[in-house]
């Protein structure tokens, strides 16, 4: 389970006139999300939704509230006062707050992450891509030796085919399509078999025909998760109405940015497997629609 | 799958040699270049043959060779190479051991970047030939005088081009891995020091042409052995055709030097090869 609580995200920005200016990314967003749910996010660009994202990830500290992950914090928060201040500056003098360690490996929490444009390094081939995230999962106290090795070999391969990249096991991120490397991605992510993914955009960056392919297979992963007794949380970032009503149980739609926040919450409470068509959900989607055709129209309203 | 086309043993070494060679000598034997070498050298023979040019100053191509000859036979040229080069690489694996090191700390650690950063950015603009007195009086003339000024001509290319590559590191690799679990030193290996891959090796070859401008310094300036060494005596000598077959010795060691990192690149980033 997720909890979050009055999450803010203040960044201090430059302006035209070469002044230091707060910019509110994030305001007082809570979220609850259950243990196996699929979450989309929704919102204009700039609303501060992958800001969100990155803070559940941990990537960043939020400036203002807590995010627990099974009751345990993320990331301990920023000091507010002088004395914290300096506590935290000496605590933090070599390396920075959000590093793991410096050298055993061990992940602060289950999760794994997808990015928008993948963020598969290009000089590891598909394998060894699965493989670095898996050796790194293992952590310190991995059992090293050859067993362990080709135990890993084995499970990349395994996760590999289950989305589809058999027989490009050793070809590097450059020499696969952008789809391709989209399923890497996911590749590497299932692999470590995490209890949360958090997907920035995922399927922005494919055509139509592979978008619709990656959102049935990775429906049908969690699927297989869920059977398997071990329910996978999924919070998504999107642009694509479409996608995140048809994934999710329940979209949040971000009012427009600056500061964005939670505008509505909109269960989508029809039973899988859904067809893409199903008045009920053609219905959210057109509600949505409607809501964000609002925003931007109040928008340029205030604007002019 | 990977063993597909893995071929072992010598033969492997043959292909490895053969394609180094097709990679080195490859624009060697372009038309277009020939058309530009050969004319070239025929003129550097005819030149001082027609009397156009006086001999004293340009020798014959052919004089030049058995120069090559002559030193090669009666000038233990083979021995002052040797000496050169063993110099070269003692002073490059002490540069590149110190300074890729550095260059990734300060390019990963804000900290360490604040410490280290000023201090390069004021001991780097001193042009290495200005070490040599202070050089000379500290070292003596002989081999560790020789290296130290190589170590200082190849330090500061190398470490401020690993520095400035892995501080170009993309956030999002980065983030990836954390998210994942990665330690600072993972990380290091295996993120930050692939990224600046690339940039290493440029800085490399920067350093093999800074470390042979020192050699020669260096080497004019004392000692007994070396390639610089007999440059010096051939001025000292006013031996033109000397002089010529050490500039060619350089010459050829730097561009067979950078010919080896290039051919390194190719294998070691292979991951690069398809964009």
């Amino acid at each position: 389970m997720i909890e979050t609580r009055g999450i803010s995200k203040f960044f201090s920005v430059v302006n035209e006139n070469g002044m230091a200016e707060g910019l509110t990314a994030v305001l007082n967003v809570s979220l609850t999300i259950p243990d196996g749910a699929i979450v989309s996010m929704l919102g204009p660009s700039g609303c501060g939704k992958s800001t969100f994202l990155e803070i559940l990830a941990g990537l960043q500290a939020p400036t203002d509230g807590e995010i627990r992950i099974d009751g345990n914090l993320v990331l301990e928060p920023l000091p507010s006062t002088r004395k914290e201040m300096e506590d935290y500056k000496r605590r933090y003098r070599f390396i920075s707050p959000l590093a793991n360690g410096v050298f055993t490996d061990h992940p602060k929490h289950d999760i794994a992450m997808i990015f928008q444009d993948y963020a598969v390094f290009p000089w590891m081939t598909a394998i060894q891509n699965v493989v670095f995230a898996l050796k790194l999962r293992a952590g310190g106290n991995n059992r090293s030796g050859r067993a362990a090795r080709s135990e890993m070999m084995d499970k990349a391969v395994f996760y590999l085919n289950k989305v589809g990249l058999a027989g490009a096991e050793n070809k590097y991120p450059s020499q696969l399509s952008g789809g391709m490397r989209q399923r890497l991605a996911l590749a590497r992510a299932l692999s470590v078999e995490p209890k949360i993914i958090l997907m920035d955009e995922p399927f922005a960056a494919v055509d139509a025909l592979q978008r619709e392919k990656l959102q049935d297979d990775l429906l049908r992963l969690w699927e297989d998760a869920k059977a398997g007794n071990a329910p996978i949380i999924i919070v998504m970032v999107s642009h694509d109405v479409q996608e995140a009503v048809y994934l999710s149980d329940e979209v949040i739609v971000f009012s427009p940015g600056p500061g964005g926040t939670i505008r509505n919450r909109i269960p989508v409470a029809i039973p899988r497997p859904r067809a893409r068509t199903d008045p009920g959900i053609v219905e959210i989607q057109e509600r949505i629609f409607a809501i964000l055709q609002y925003d931007i129209n109040q928008e340029s309203m205030y604007s002019i | 799958m990977t063993d597909q086309y893995e071929t072992r043993g010598i033969r492997r070494v043959l292909l490895e040699l053969g394609g180094f060679a097709k990679n080195a000598l490859g624009n060697f034997f372009t038309p277009g270049f020939l058309c530009l070498f050969i004319p070239l050298l025929l003129l550097w023979e005819l030149l001082p043959r027609t009397g156009l040019v006086p001999e004293s100053l340009l020798p014959r191509l052919s004089t030049v060779a058995a120069a090559f000859w002559d030193m090669l036979l009666h000038k233990d040229l083979a021995l002052h190479i040797l000496y050169s080069l063993g110099r070269f690489f003692a002073a490059f694996s002490i540069a590149v051991a110190l300074a890729v090191p550095i260059g990734l700390l300060m390019g990963w650690n804000l900290k360490i970047r604040s410490i280290f950063l000023p201090l390069w950015q004021l001991l780097s603009p001193i042009p290495p030939p200005a070490w040599v007195p202070m050089t000379i009086i500290i070292f003596g003339i002989g081999s560790s005088m020789h290296i130290f000024l190589m170590v200082i001509g190849i330090f500061y290319p190398v470490l401020f081009n690993t520095y400035q590559g892995v501080k170009d590191t993309d956030p999002r690799y980065l983030a990836s891995a954390r998210v994942f679990g990665a330690s600072e030193f993972t990380l290091l290996r295996h993120v930050y020091f692939w990224h600046a891959f690339g940039a290493i090796i440029m800085s490399l070859k920067t350093g093999v042409a800074m470390g042979l401008v020192m050699l020669v310094i260096g080497e004019a300036y004392g000692g007994r052995m070396g390639i610089g060494f007999l440059l010096g005596q051939a001025k000292d000598y006013f031996l033109i055709p000397d002089m010529m077959v050490c500039m060619g010795l350089l010459g050829f060691i730097g561009w067979f030097l950078i010919e080896v990192l290039k051919y390194l690149e190719i294998k070691l980033s292979v991951w690069k090869v398809g964009r």
